[in-house]
């Protein structure tokens, strides 16, 4: 999306990530209120338009969030579904409404309540109209297939894939929002249940509910709330995903490789100059492979960028700094809006136990969704942030 | 006032074979998958696409696919949909005409290979709502 004027986060929230009692509209508040006041914003009037990112729980989301917060009557609440891509989405939509004039601020927020509603021990999968799902399709099998592959083609292990895993809760062990964040051994990692060969438990994402909130606004409105740390919002595209049913390359990913060149082009920021990265981290595959698709290093080169600690604290760029997806879980339409809220919350050194130092100036963030037959993924959303003050 | 006649409505029963449309089981002879070549532009796709997603053509000639292939990647899956018995086995398929096939796989965990040759085979895929098994394409190890 060409930005037509700038556009800025004025403040984000995040709830705890994990299995929750209350339902995703108390998630949803929670982090949407926790934004409202990060934003110093004194009254519901203020917020021009409100997107909310959601996949599973039902219909008129957004409305059941924020009516208790006295924001409906004349502001549009919107509701967005694109499976994991929902929240990230909601989010762009917000941006669009200010860079293009129509709101001076808008909020985009992701919630999702799984755990209220789902039986345990189940993989999620793409529709029932889907022709991969009638054929036992599930989104671990996906994964799992282009992890195959990948080991094929590059003789990597499973050890190899264990080593995400390890990286990224050793990021979120201080991190109060990601419940599975630790140290972790990469034998305890390979012997965990074996869910869809070569991916064990602790290699795929939990299963969670959690919220996330982004506000964002004008400069004029940056300069009226007061915010000492405005974040500049470089770049903010969404794609859908190319179908076809011909052979392709699934150690890469098309519509990654798309929407990462497409985001650098319009932020003018190249791969190389990212100091920290939140993507699809779902499963540790999707990691690796996105190294490679986002252009961190070459082709083939995504386990050496790994074991040279290029991913970590000290590295080319950090990513998962919050724990990512392995660490925090995934509510489907949450998690595209909560890597936004952490990434802003790193580039204002708001950390604490979990600040990557030096203190960011650049930061990414990427989600896919849905798997759809004859696509790699229905969508991806992807956005870059800077630091501006 | 005339009572209303109470007329049950017979269920009617769930499908048994997944699709005609995909796949054809002739008597005594080998089962094939059916590709569709569109007449517009000569795009060959399975399944059958309407429009072609190329030209947007709206006329069709039926190919029949190769049986055989090479499996390009595959998962043994431990964790499966609601209802369906674990483990199974899906992988990707590429066939001769240039056409990738996601289906199940005919045989034993921990036995298959990226690149190896597979056939096509039939077989239950899933129970329908009367809990008859449904038949549908699948694969094994040539």
């Amino acid at each position: 999306m060409k930005l037509q004027r700038d556009v800025y986060i004025a403040g984000v929230g995040e709830t705890v990530f994990g299995k929750h009692k209350i339902d995703y509209d108390e998630l949803g508040r929670n982090a949407a209120f926790q934004a409202i006041k990060a934003s110093n914003i004194d009254s519901p009037g203020m917020i021009g338009s409100a997107y909310v990112g959601n996949a599973h729980n039902g219909i008129v989301t957004g409305q059941t969030i924020f009516k208790d917060l006295g924001v409906c009557g004349t502001t549009p609440i919107i509701n967005v579904e694109s499976a994991c891509s929902a929240g990230a989405m909601a989010v762009h939509l917000a941006i669009k409404d200010v860079a293009y004039g129509l709101t001076e601020l808008s909020m985009g927020v992701g919630a999702e309540n799984h755990t209220l509603r789902r039986k345990s021990g189940t993989a999620f999968m793409p529709a029932m109209n889907d022709i991969e799902t009638v054929h036992g399709g599930v989104m671990t099998g996906k994964y799992a297939m282009r992890a195959t592959r990948y080991m094929y083609e590059t003789g990597a292990t499973i050890e190899d894939l264990a080593l995400i895993t390890q990286k990224s809760r050793r990021h979120g062990k201080n991190n109060p929002h990601a419940p599975f964040g630790g140290d972790y051994t990469i034998q305890e990692i390979i012997d965990s249940r074996m869910i869809a060969y070569p991916l064990t438990l602790h290699q795929c994402c939990g299963i969670v509910d959690g919220a996330g909130a982004v506000v964002v606004c004008s400069k004029e409105m940056v300069k009226k709330l007061g915010i000492e740390k405005p974040v500049k919002v470089r770049g903010s595209v969404v794609t859908s995903g190319p179908y076809h049913n011909r052979p392709r390359d699934i150690t890469g990913d098309d519509i990654t490789e798309m929407t990462s060149e497409m985001l650098y082009e319009e932020s003018g920021i190249g791969p190389k100059d990212v100091d920290i990265l939140e993507l699809h981290d779902a499963f540790t595959i999707a990691e690796l492979l996105y190294y490679e698709c986002m252009q961190l290093c070459g082709k083939g080169e995504g386990l050496k960028f790994l074991r040279d600690g290029q991913a970590t604290y000290g590295g080319q760029c950090v990513v998962s700094p919050r724990g990512g997806m392995l660490s925090y879980g995934h509510p489907i339409g949450a998690s595209g809006a909560a890597q936004i809220a952490a990434n802003v919350k790193q580039l204002r050194g708001e950390c604490n136990g979990y600040q990557v130092e030096p203190i960011p100036k650049v930061a990414m963030s990427h989600v896919t969704g849905g798997g759809l037959s004859g696509t790699e993924h229905a969508a991806c959303t992807m956005h870059m942030i800077t630091a501006d003050w | 006032m005339a009572e209303k006649k109470k007329v049950k409505k017979e269920k009617e029963p769930d499908i048994t074979f997944y699709h005609p449309d995909l796949l054809a089981v002739p008597e005594n002879e080998p089962p094939y998958l059916k590709g569709y070549k569109c007449k517009k532009c000569g795009q060959l796709d399975f399944p059958k696409v309407t429009p072609c997603a190329n030209c947007w053509g709206e006329e069709f000639e039926m190919v029949p696919l190769s049986r055989k292939g090479t499996l390009y990647s595959f998962s043994d899956l431990y964790i499966g949909q609601p209802g369906l018995e674990t483990p199974y086995i899906c992988g990707y398929i590429d066939l001769p005409e240039n056409v990738r096939i996601f289906a199940m796989l005919k045989g034993e965990v921990n036995t298959f290979k990226c690149n190896e040759e597979v056939e096509l085979t039939t077989g239950p895929i899933r129970m329908n709502t009367d809990g008859l098994p449904i038949t549908s394409y699948m694969f094994q190890k040539a």
